[in-house]
């Protein structure tokens, strides 16, 4: 049975991937595409049916060659795409940067697989292992990722149609464009099983490259220059994965398991200090950590639907999926603590960040980059429920996420704008994509949502820790701080329209992209709601596996641990009925309705006009608040990008005394 | 104590909390006119005020504000609730903060520019005293060890002689909070005309008393957790004393203030309160409070 779904989960896609490379029909793509969807997810669901975990699987030596012979291949053409920018589009720092940083991948690896292993290919058994961790991972990227892969199909279809109405595009690029998509939806599933390191920093490098390729799909030139910046800065993991191989096997471990350097420890092994802090240093890179945030920021020029699968709920989650994997395994050292005060910088600087910015998808790329932080905070905390909260986060998060992602693609669609501006009164114009896009804003900053278990969590659990912690809570809480204040004022945008009498309108339900916001919403609310046996199912199986006492005990009301409760569904329960009392009690109807207070100036009940100057007849304006003065990227990334940078230099000086 | 005596206590909170809170406005009312050489309505004014709001025909600007006018009551009635049943404090305020949230939300969904202006300074407000109000429990659970407040109860001290920093730096959450000078930015009972009633200037009638409802409970409640800081240490008087000399010292400073900007608030807020907070948080740490 293992072998069958390992099959479908990881070759499947990359096999369906190469059709629809090939295949120029509209209609027999998105079959594919519907195929792979409907074969992931119930893949996905039937190993986490299997129940008996952890699992270890050594597959057939065969693949040992495959996968061997498929990194040089991978890394030949990466090489290949930079040297071609370079001649193409001439130098510049990034393509330089990637060229060399892919050579830094495969010299060393070479050097280690030809030369000093004792065989080619290496062959060690258990090369894959599975438990509730990486079966949380992969649900999240065949359930989600399969969702926005078929949201893709309208998306891509209208995307194109607008580019070609402007006269910037001449032929469909789709085919790539879905071959990147699928063949990174097995990349990801392969990379969350990898136990063998060789394996894991081959499926790393193949999600790198699609990300590249799906960044720079609409070959401009700046969408060409941000795909080499996330290649290169990605590529910085790749290469201390070869470097973490090399460390590994020479140690007295002498092993390329990541189980193994999990077990052993680096409180135990001082020699694990530095592949633990290498390890950490490729979960930043990938997790879009300060001082590389600019990637993903650069990445937000790619097609929407790539930014909700790579950018927000898989890849980058990747990273702090890696954290969260070792995190037993740097528990008790200092590589911990400066895990925790560096998750809660990136945290911080990110929500302030992002509140200066009036571009809808920059506003959610820092909120990711924000809250992947406040995970890796969570995994430095390294207390039961601080690991507990930051595996429930990557859940959450990545259902809210999506969600926001894809409503911002589809209000793209609606108004053929990014900015949050030329979003205002969308709640009213087209309310059922503005109502799932409120809620789902909610649903990442106010208690009961999900999410908030997490900073919940973590704020309650920091109190056990040192006196540094006091650092980490006040980073912790002005960050929450200025979280709410941007997600509530792009709220406020959102319904801001003027009191105009009659009924809401109505819009045309197009399946593929309000039928799939309705279905993450109904998961962002129903798993928030059932957030105890979410907890019980699959959260504290994998904190049990990774050796942690449990986080919570539960009842049907709450989560409860020695320091406190978070109370579930009663809040839904007292917001439900203030709803429903307010929809029975209370109604805009025409004869109640009253134009907005402009100091009795108005022109008429029902416009947004008033009589300014000279009598004339003048629209009211309003404009969201942005403190771009004080909180501009221009402004603070001159302090935040160096700040980050000495971060990682303390990381590695704190390792190497 | 039973679960009986904290349901009976947790509803009889529930229904005398808004009279407390009226009242409270009452005085603060007649103290105010006194201090300015008027005589000043009657100290029950603010119930008949009410009283007659609720009577008012419904005028509205739209199906979202009332909605947020109702999640705002009921989500400040649920977070009194929780302070009853002596649950997590964090927890509680978190749902106080929603709570907020709505009513800055229900500014921002109608397309005025008094509203607009109002609820956006909400949310400068809320940004300000937000950190301090939820760093503010931290002190407390290292004290008492948990968070939830019924441990408060059981610590048997007063918290005040070691976390007085922290105190001190709730009054400034309590004076943003019940918009006092020189914290009145986002709405003030006191006439500015530049955005005249802020962030209620949209609503009208019954749903303006929604409002002025949830802030009596939102402003009681804050009192009530000014007020845990004596509850351990016996003589339960004291508590209500120090809640309310808290409240009289606001009265004092709002009437010798005047307003000031919002970037300066954000600026005290986060540079005084949580600079407090801090500190003692880290002097618990270091067992030196």
């Amino acid at each position: 049975m293992i072998d069958v779904l390992v099959g479908l989960l990881i070759l499947f896609p990359i096999v369906t991937g190469f059709f629809c490379f090939t295949i120029k029909n509209y209609k027999v793509r998105a079959s594919i595409i519907i195929l792979t969807a409907i074969v992931l997810i119930i893949s996905s669901l039937l190993l986490l049916s299997q129940g008996s975990f952890p699992i270890k699987y050594s597959p057939a030596p065969i693949w040992d060659w495959v996968i061997m012979f498929s990194e040089y291949a991978l890394l030949a053409f990466l090489l290949f795409a930079g040297i071609r920018d370079i001649v193409r589009r001439g130098k510049f720092l990034h393509n330089i940067l990637a060229v060399i940083l892919t050579l830094g991948v495969a010299v060393p690896l070479a050097i280690f697989e030809f030369f000093q292993a004792h065989q080619i290919p290496l062959k060690v058994p258990s090369a894959l292992f599975f438990d509730h961790l990486s079966v949380i991972m992969c649900l999240i990227i065949s359930i989600i990722g399969s969702l926005i892969c078929l949201y893709a199909i309208r998306y891509m279809k209208d995307h194109e149609e607008h580019l070609m109405h402007l006269g910037q595009l001449k032929a469909t690029k789709q085919p790539k464009f879905f071959f990147f998509m699928l063949i990174f939806l097995g990349a990801m599933n392969g990379l969350v099983f990898a136990n063998n390191l060789l394996w894991l920093g081959f499926f790393w490098t193949l999600t790198t490259m699609c990300c590249w390729g799906l960044i720079r799909h609409d070959e401009t030139d700046i969408a060409i220059t941000n795909a080499f910046r996330a290649l290169w800065m990605c590529l910085i993991g790749s290469v201390s994965f070869a470097v973490v191989i090399i460390l590994a096997w020479h140690s007295s471990l002498n092993s390329i398991l990541l189980n193994d350097l999990i077990r052993s420890g680096a409180a135990a092994h001082s020699v694990l200090l530095i592949p633990f802090a290498l390890l950490c240093l490729i979960g930043f890179t990938k997790a879009a950590q300060v001082p590389f945030q600019s990637w993903l920021v650069g990445a937000m020029v790619a097609p929407t639907p790539v930014s909700a699968l790579l950018h927000s709920s898989t890849m980058v989650a990747a990273g702090v999926y890696l954290l969260l994997r070792i995190a037993p395994g740097f528990q008790g050292t200092t590589i911990s603590t400066f895990v925790a005060v560096y998750g809660g910088m990136v945290f911080l600087v990110t929500a302030l960040l992002a509140i200066a910015q009036s571009e809808g998808k920059k506003v959610l790329a820092y909120s990711t980059v924000g809250n992947l932080g406040l995970i890796i905070l969570c995994a430095g905390i390294n207390t039961p429920i601080s690991i507990a909260v930051g595996i429930m986060l990557l859940f959450f998060h990545a259902i809210s996420k999506c969600l926001l992602f894809l409503c911002a693609g589809t209000i793209e669609h609606y108004v053929w704008s990014r900015n949050i501006e030329d979003m205002e009164g969308i709640a009213r114009n087209f309310p059922v994509l503005g109502g799932i896009t409120i809620i789902g804003g909610l649903s990442m900053l106010v208690a009961p949502f999900g999410v908030l278990i997490c900073k919940w969590g973590a704020m309650e659990t920091a109190t056990q820790t040192g006196v540094w912690s006091t650092l980490v809570l006040i980073m912790l809480m002005i960050g929450s701080g200025a979280t709410t204040f941007f997600w509530a004022k792009w709220i406020g945008r959102l319904l801001c329209h003027s009191p105009v009498p009659g009924g809401a309108k109505r819009e045309p339900f197009i399946p593929l992209y309000h039928g799939i916001l309705l279905i993450l919403i109904g998961f962002a609310v129903i798993f928030s709601i059932l957030i105890v046996p979410v907890y019980n199912g699959i959260v504290a199986p994998s904190l049990t596996e990774a050796g942690y006492a449990a986080a919570f005990t539960t009842n049907y009301w709450f989560l409860k641990s020695s320091l406190g409760i978070f109370i579930t569904w009663p809040v839904f329960v007292v917001i439900a009925l203030a709803w429903v009392l307010a929809s029975l009690t209370a109604r805009a109807k025409p004869e109640t309705s009253r134009s907005a207070y402009m100091s009795g100036e108005n022109v008429e009940i029902g416009t947004d006009e008033f009589v300014g100057l000279g009598d004339e007849r003048t629209q009211l304006k309003t404009g969201g608040f942005y403190a771009e003065s004080i909180l501009g990227e221009k402004k603070l990334l001159r302090f935040i990008v160096p700040i980050g940078i000495v971060f990682l230099i303390i990381l590695f000086v704190l390792v190497m005394i | 104590m039973s679960t009986g005596w904290l349901i009976g206590s947790t509803i009889s909170a529930v229904i005398v909390a808004p009279f407390l809170g009226g009242l409270l406005v009452g005085v603060d009312r007649k103290f105010t006119a006194h201090m300015q050489g008027r005589i000043g309505p009657p100290i029950i004014q603010p119930f008949y005020d009410i009283i007659k709001l609720f009577g008012k025909k419904s005028m509205v600007a739209g199906n979202a504000q009332l909605v947020f006018a109702y999640i705002y009551l009921a989500l400040i009635i649920a977070a009194v609730v929780l302070f009853g049943l002596q649950q997590d404090l964090l927890m509680l305020l978190f749902i106080l903060s929603f709570g907020t949230l709505c009513l800055a939300l229900g500014a921002l969904s109608v397309k005025s520019p008094y509203s607009q202006l109002g609820g956006n300074r909400q949310l400068l407000q809320f940004l300000a005293y937000e950190p301090i109000l939820l760093l503010a429990v931290i002190p407390i659970a290292l004290k008492t060890g948990s968070f939830p407040v019924a441990g408060i109860y059981k610590y048997g001290q007063a918290l005040l002689p070691n976390l007085w920093l922290t105190f001190i730096a709730l009054l400034i959450v309590l004076a943003i909070v019940m918009r006092k000078s020189p914290f009145d930015i986002s709405g003030s009972v006191h006439a500015h005309q530049e955005i005249v009633s802020g962030v209620v200037t949209e609503y009208s009638g019954p749903y303006l008393a929604i409002i002025e409802l949830g802030h009596w409970y939102e402003v009681i409640l804050l009192l009530a957790v000014l007020a845990l800081f004596w509850v351990g240490g016996g003589l339960w008087w004291i508590s209500i004393i120090i809640a309310l000399a808290s409240w009289f010292i606001l009265l004092i400073v709002d009437n010798i203030s005047a307003r000031l900007t919002w970037s300066w608030m954000v600026k005290f807020a986060w540079g005084i309160g949580i600079s407090l907070v801090a500190l003692n948080i880290l002097f618990v740490k270091l067992g030196w409070m």
